[in-house]
C-alpha cells in the first residue's frame, strides 16, 4: 500500500489517540495473519520445489520436508529441526495463529483462524509422516496431502467462516484492516477515503481514493461490487453480499456467522460470556464410518480385557460412563461430538488407568466394536489406526435404520 | 363405643400431650445434630457427624477403647453390601446408631451402626460424565444431603430416605458434577464443583440447608479486573480449571474456611495458559462470616502445574508443637508428592516434605513424551492424612508411581470431554505406596514404610496410639503410631479408597471402612479381578461393602 502510506500515517496517529488498546491488538493480529500466510507459502514453496526438481538422493527430500515443517511450526516448537534452515520468518504459521487465538476476546475471524490452525496441524502431521517414509511414492503421497491441507489454511478470500481460511478472514472480517487504518461503520458509505467499513466484526468494504495505484488494494480482498463515489472508489467485499448484515436483523447475524454453530453462554459470576464453538461445515453427504465386522469381533476381546471393568458388560458404564446406546448417543448429540473426538479419547486417554498402553491395532478394533455396539453398519474398509481429517466432520448420531438388539438400551450385540 | 376403645383413645391423647411436652427437651439433647454438635464433634466419641469427624478436618479420636495392646484382637462385626458399579470413597456419617453411606452412583443407604442392617435405601441413576465417585452425605435438620454425578443437590428425609427436594446446583452440567461430601456450617451446605479436567472453572458454593437455594459462589479463577487475573495469558482463564474436589476445614472461631483448588486446564499443556494460573493448586483461606466469602490468604503449591497434581488431601487444621512452641497450623498434600504444613493464620510455609518419589517435575509434557514422578494418581490422594496430638506426628499414606506424559502442543475444547491438551500419563515402572509418620516438631520422618501397593485410603488416628489406613490391595491395617509396626490387618478382598471412621454403639467402639471395585484410577493387574464375559452370564467381578470391626 505504497501510495496510501502517508495518509495512513495520519490516520494511525488519530486511531492511536482514540482507541490505543484496540488499535494495538488489531494491528498485531493483522500482522500475524499476514505472517501466517507468508509461512504457509514458504512451506508450500519448499514442497513444490523438491517435487518439481530433479533431486537425487534421500537427503534432499528429507531437507525439504524439514524446512517445510520449520516454516509451519516455528522455532519455538519441539517439531522444529535445527540445522535445516527456515524458509519462513521463524514464528511459524502455528506460532502466528496461536498468538491470534490466545487472547480473551473472540472475533468474527476466530472460527476461520481456528479452522486454519486445525489444517496446519493436519499438514504438519502429513509432513511428519513423509519424513518417516521409505518409498518415494509414499513420500509424495504424504506431501500431496500436506499441500491439500495447506490450501485450506490459505483458503479463499471470498469465503466467510471456517472454509475461508486465513485469506477469507483477511478478506471478509476486521482482521483485514491494516495497522492504524481508519475503521468506519460499514452499513453507510464512507465520508472519507481511505477507510474500512466494518459491521459486526466483518469487513463490508474498503474505500480508496480513485487515483491510487492498484497495488494499494489489499492482497486478500475479494471484491464483489465496485461503486464509484465522486473522488473515491468503494470496493464491497464478499461479506457485504449478505443483505441481513445491514438490515433490521443485524443482531441475528452475529449468531449466523458462517462456521459459528452457536454462541454458547459460559456463566461466570453471574455474567454471561459467550464462547464460540467451531464446527466444521456440514458436508452434503455423510460419509460412512469405515470399520469391518471382523474388527468389531476382535474389538470385543479388547473391550472385555481393557474396558469392561469401568464401562460395564452392557456398555452402560459402571465406574466410567456409558459408551453405547441411548444414554451415550443422547450425550454425544447434546455435546455435538464427532468421530474424531471419540477417537482421540479412546486412542490417547484410554484405558484410563494406563492410557496409550494398547497397540494401535487394538485401539482401532475397539473403536470398531464401539461403532458396531452403537448400531453403525459395518463395511469392507477397516477403521484406520491413523486419524483422518474427515473424522472431524462426522457427527456421532443415532443411526436411522438401526435395529438395536436391546431396544431399551439401544445397543447392538456384536458377534 | 366400648370401654376399651375409649381407654385407648384417652391413652393416645395423653401420649401426644406428653410427647409434645418433652419434644423441646429431647430435641435440644439431639434429635438431629445441631450447630453445637458440629462445633464440638471432636469431643463426641459416639457419633461421627462431619466428613472428617470435626471441622478441623482431622480424623482423630482422643478417647479410644482400641489401643496398641488390644487392637490385635479386632474382629469383623458386620459387613453390608453396597451397589458395586464403581469404587467406594464414602466417608460414613454416624448419628444415634444410624450410619449413612453412599455408592459411587449416588445410592444412599441408612444402616444400623451396630448390626449393619439396612434401614432404608435411596436409589439414583445419574448420567455419568467421566467416572463415578461419591464421598458421602451431610446430615442436618433431619435431612440427608447428597450431591450427585449429574450436578444436583438432593435432600432426603433422614428417617425414611424419601426425597424432600432436589435442585440442579451445578452451573454447567455438561462439564460439572459433584463428588464432594457436602459440609453443614451454620445454615449453609458448602459444596465444591468437580469440573477440573473438562473445561470449566472451579467454584465452591453455599446452599441454604432448608431449601437448596444458592447463597453464594466463590470462583477459584479470578475474572477480569480481579486480583490474580493477570496470572493467566489471554482468555485461558475461561476454561482454567481449579476444581474443588475434596474436603474442607473450618475454624468456627474466625469463620475461616480452608479449601484447596485443583489443577489448571488444559491439564498437560501450559503454553496456552502462560503464568502462575492462580488460584489453581492452591490452598485458600476464606472468611465466610459475611454474605460473600472474602479471601484472607492463599498459598500456591505448584504454580503453572502441567501434570494434574491437585492438592487432593483435604486440609487439616491442628495445633502442633514446632520447636517446642504450640502453633496453629494447617496441613496440605498434593498428587505431586508434596506435603505442606502452613501457618493457619498467614499461610506461610512451616514445612515442605516430599512423601513420594519426585523426578522430572519441571519439564512440561512434550510431543515425544517425558517421564515424571509421581504419576497423576500419585502422591497424597483424596482421603487424606491425620494428625495425632499424642505423638505430635502426621500420618500420611501416599502413592509412589511414575508416569510418562505426552502433549501434542494443542488443546481442543470439546463439550463433555476431557480438556487436557495431552494424554493422561501411562504408568512407568512399579506402582507402590508409603505409610509414613512425619514429626511436626522437626519436619523429619518418625518412620516410613514402603508398601507394595498404593495407599489412598486416608488415615484415622486414635489417641491411644493406633493409626488405621487401607491400601489398593484391600488390606485394612492398624499401625503402631510410635514405631510404624503393623499391629493388625484384615484383607477385605476389595480395593480400599475410602477413609476409616470410628464411633460407638451399645458402648463398644467400632471402626468401619468402605471397600469396592478399583474404578478408573486404581485398577491394578495384580488384583486379578476375574475374567467376566459379555454374554449374559456376566456378574460384576467385584463387590462393594461397608465392613465394621469391633473388639471382642
Amino acid at each position: 500500500m505504497r501510495t496510501l502510506a502517508v495518509r495512513t500515517l495520519t490516520f494511525a496517529a488519530l486511531a492511536a489517540l482514540l482507541a490505543p488498546s484496540t488499535a494495538r491488538a488489531a494491528a498485531s493480529d493483522h500482522a500475524d495473519a499476514l505472517g501466517a500466510l507468508g509461512d504457509v507459502r514458504a512451506a508450500v514453496g519448499e514442497i513444490v520445489r523438491i517435487e518439481d526438481g530433479y533431486a537425487v538422493g534421500h537427503a534432499a527430500y528429507v531437507r525439504a520436508a524439514h524446512r517445510a515443517m520449520n516454516a509451519l511450526v516455528g522455532r519455538r516448537d519441539d517439531g522444529y529441526a535445527r540445522g535445516y534452515g527456515d524458509p519462513g520468518d521463524g514464528v511459524g504459521t502455528l506460532g502466528h495463529l496461536d498468538r491470534m487465538l490466545d487472547q480473551r476476546a473472540s472475533f468474527a475471524w476466530t472460527p476461520a483462524i481456528e479452522g486454519a490452525k486445525a489444517n496446519v496441524l493436519a499438514a504438519a502431521e502429513d509432513v511428519q509422516r513423509a519424513l518417516g517414509e521409505r518409498e518415494m511414492e509414499a513420500y509424495q503421497a504424504d506431501l500431496t496431502q500436506a499441500l491439500a491441507n495447506l490450501a485450506l489454511v490459505v483458503g479463499r478470500s471470498s469465503q466467510e467462516g471456517v472454509l475461508g481460511g486465513v485469506s477469507g478472514a483477511l478478506g471478509t472480517t476486521a482482521l483485514g484492516v491494516p495497522p492504524g487504518a481508519t475503521s468506519v461503520a460499514g452499513c453507510v458509505p464512507p465520508a472519507h477515503a481511505p477507510a474500512y467499513g466494518i459491521v459486526a466484526g466483518r469487513l463490508a468494504y474498503v474505500a480508496l481514493p480513485r487515483r491510487v495505484a492498484s497495488d494499494a488494494i489489499p492482497e486478500e480482498l475479494s471484491i464483489s461490487r465496485v461503486v464509484v463515489r465522486g473522488d473515491d472508489v468503494v470496493l464491497y467485499t464478499a461479506a457485504a453480499r449478505n443483505r441481513a448484515l445491514c438490515g433490521t436483523k443485524t443482531a441475528a447475524v452475529a449468531k449466523r456467522v458462517a462456521g459459528v454453530s452457536a454462541l454458547r453462554p459460559v456463566r461466570v459470576r453471574g455474567e454471561v460470556h459467550h464462547t464460540r464453538l467451531v464446527v466444521a461445515a456440514a458436508s452434503a453427504t455423510v460419509p460412512m464410518i469405515p470399520y469391518t465386522a471382523a474388527q468389531a469381533h476382535a474389538g470385543k476381546t479388547v473391550y472385555v480385557k481393557s474396558c469392561l471393568q469401568c464401562h460395564g458388560a452392557d456398555l452402560q458404564g459402571s465406574a466410567g460412563p456409558a459408551v453405547a446406546g441411548k444414554d451415550f448417543l443422547e450425550n454425544a448429540q447434546r455435546n455435538k461430538w464427532h468421530l474424531s473426538d471419540l477417537r482421540t479419547t479412546v486412542f490417547t486417554n484410554m484405558p484410563f488407568s494406563n492410557p496409550g498402553s494398547l497397540k494401535p491395532g487394538e485401539y482401532a478394533d475397539v473403536m470398531a466394536f464401539l461403532l458396531a455396539s452403537n448400531c453403525y453398519p459395518a463395511g469392507s474398509e477397516p477403521f484406520p489406526t491413523a486419524d483422518k481429517p474427515a473424522f472431524a466432520k462426522i457427527a456421532i448420531v443415532p443411526q436411522k435404520n438401526a435395529k438395536p438388539s436391546d431396544a431399551k438400551l439401544g445397543t447392538c450385540t456384536v458377534k | 363405643m366400648s370401654r376399651s376403645t375409649t381407654g385407648a383413645f384417652v391413652f393416645v391423647i395423653l401420649t401426644v400431650a406428653l410427647s409434645a411436652a418433652v419434644t423441646p427437651r429431647s430435641f435440644a439433647q439431639g434429635a438431629w445434630p445441631m450447630a453445637d454438635t458440629y462445633r464440638n464433634a471432636d469431643a463426641d466419641a459416639a457419633n461421627w457427624v462431619l466428613p472428617a469427624r470435626s471441622y478441623s478436618g482431622n480424623r482423630y479420636v482422643a478417647d479410644a477403647q482400641i489401643t496398641p495392646d488390644n487392637v490385635g484382637t479386632l474382629k469383623k462385626a458386620w459387613s453390608a453390601s453396597i451397589d458395586a458399579r464403581g469404587p467406594l470413597e464414602t466417608s460414613p456419617i454416624v448419628w444415634n446408631g444410624t450410619m449413612y453411606v453412599t455408592s459411587s452412583h449416588n445410592d444412599v443407604y441408612a444402616l444400623d451402626a451396630a448390626t449393619g442392617a439396612q434401614k432404608w435405601h435411596f436409589h439414583d441413576n445419574p448420567h455419568v460424565i467421566a467416572f463415578s465417585a461419591n464421598r458421602g452425605v451431610a446430615l442436618a435438620n433431619g435431612k440427608v444431603y447428597e450431591a450427585t454425578l449429574d450436578g444436583r443437590l438432593i435432600a432426603l428425609d433422614a428417617t425414611t430416605g424419601k426425597p424432600v427436594w432436589n435442585v440442579v446446583a451445578a452451573h454447567d452440567t455438561t462439564n460439572t458434577f459433584y463428588t464432594m461430601q457436602p459440609v453443614p456450617y451454620k445454615n449453609m451446605l458448602l459444596l465444591g464443583a468437580s469440573n477440573g479436567d473438562w473445561g470449566g472453572i472451579g467454584y465452591i458454593s453455599a446452599f441454604d440447608q432448608a431449601t437448596g437455594k444458592r447463597l453464594w459462589d466463590w470462583y477459584t479463577v479470578p475474572g477480569p479486573g480481579e486480583p490474580g487475573h493477570t496470572s493467566w495469558s489471554g482468555d485461558s482463564w475461561k476454561r482454567g480449571g481449579g476444581a474443588i474436589w475434596s474436603g474442607v476445614a473450618i475454624d468456627p472461631a474466625t469463620n475461616t474456611l480452608y479449601v484447596d483448588a485443583g489443577n489448571p486446564q488444559p491439564d498437560f499443556l501450559g503454553t496456552i495458559r502462560k503464568g502462575a494460573n492462580l488460584y489453581t493448586n492452591s490452598m485458600i483461606a476464606l472468611d465466610i462470616g459475611g454474605a460473600k466469602p472474602k479471601m484472607k490468604w492463599y498459598r500456591q503449591f505448584i504454580p503453572h502445574d502441567t501434570h494434574d497434581w491437585d492438592p487432593a488431601m483435604p486440609p487439616v487444621l491442628f495445633t502442633g508443637t514446632v520447636g517446642g512452641t504450640p502453633r496453629k497450623l494447617v496441613a496440605a498434600g498434593d498428587k505431586g508428592g508434596n506435603f505442606f504444613v502452613l501457618d493457619a493464620g498467614t499461610g506461610a510455609v512451616v514445612y515442605h516434605v516430599a512423601v513420594s518419589t519426585q523426578k522430572g517435575q519441571n519439564t512440561e509434557p512434550s510431543r515425544k513424551g517425558n517421564i515424571a514422578c509421581p504419576n497423576t494418581n500419585g502422591g497424597v490422594e483424596f482421603n487424606g492424612s491425620s494428625y495425632l496430638k499424642e505423638t505430635n506426628a502426621f500420618y500420611v499414606p501416599s502413592v509412589d508411581q511414575c508416569g510418562r506424559w505426552t502433549s501434542p502442543g494443542t488443546a481442543t475444547y470439546v463439550s463433555g470431554q476431557f480438556y487436557l491438551g495431552g494424554a493422561f500419563p501411562s504408568i512407568v515402572g512399579p506402582s507402590t505406596g508409603y505409610m509414613q509418620a512425619l514429626d511436626i516438631g522437626t519436619g523429619k520422618f518418625l518412620w516410613r514404610k514402603h508398601l507394595a501397593f498404593p495407599q489412598i485410603g486416608g488415615a484415622l488416628s486414635l489417641g491411644s496410639g493406633v493409626v488405621f489406613t487401607g491400601g489398593v490391595n484391600g488390606d485394612f491395617a492398624a499401625y503402631d503410631a510410635k514405631s510404624g509396626n503393623v499391629l493388625w490387618h484384615y484383607a477385605t478382598g476389595m480395593t480400599i479408597q475410602a477413609p476409616p471412621t470410628t464411633y460407638t454403639a451399645g458402648g463398644k467402639e467400632y471402626v468401619v471402612v468402605a471397600a469396592g471395585p478399583a474404578g478408573v484410577n486404581f485398577a491394578d493387574p495384580r488384583m486379578g479381578q476375574g475374567a467376566p464375559t459379555l454374554e449374559g452370564r456376566y456378574k460384576h467381578p467385584t463387590r462393594a461393602a461397608i465392613t465394621a470391626f469391633v473388639l471382642p
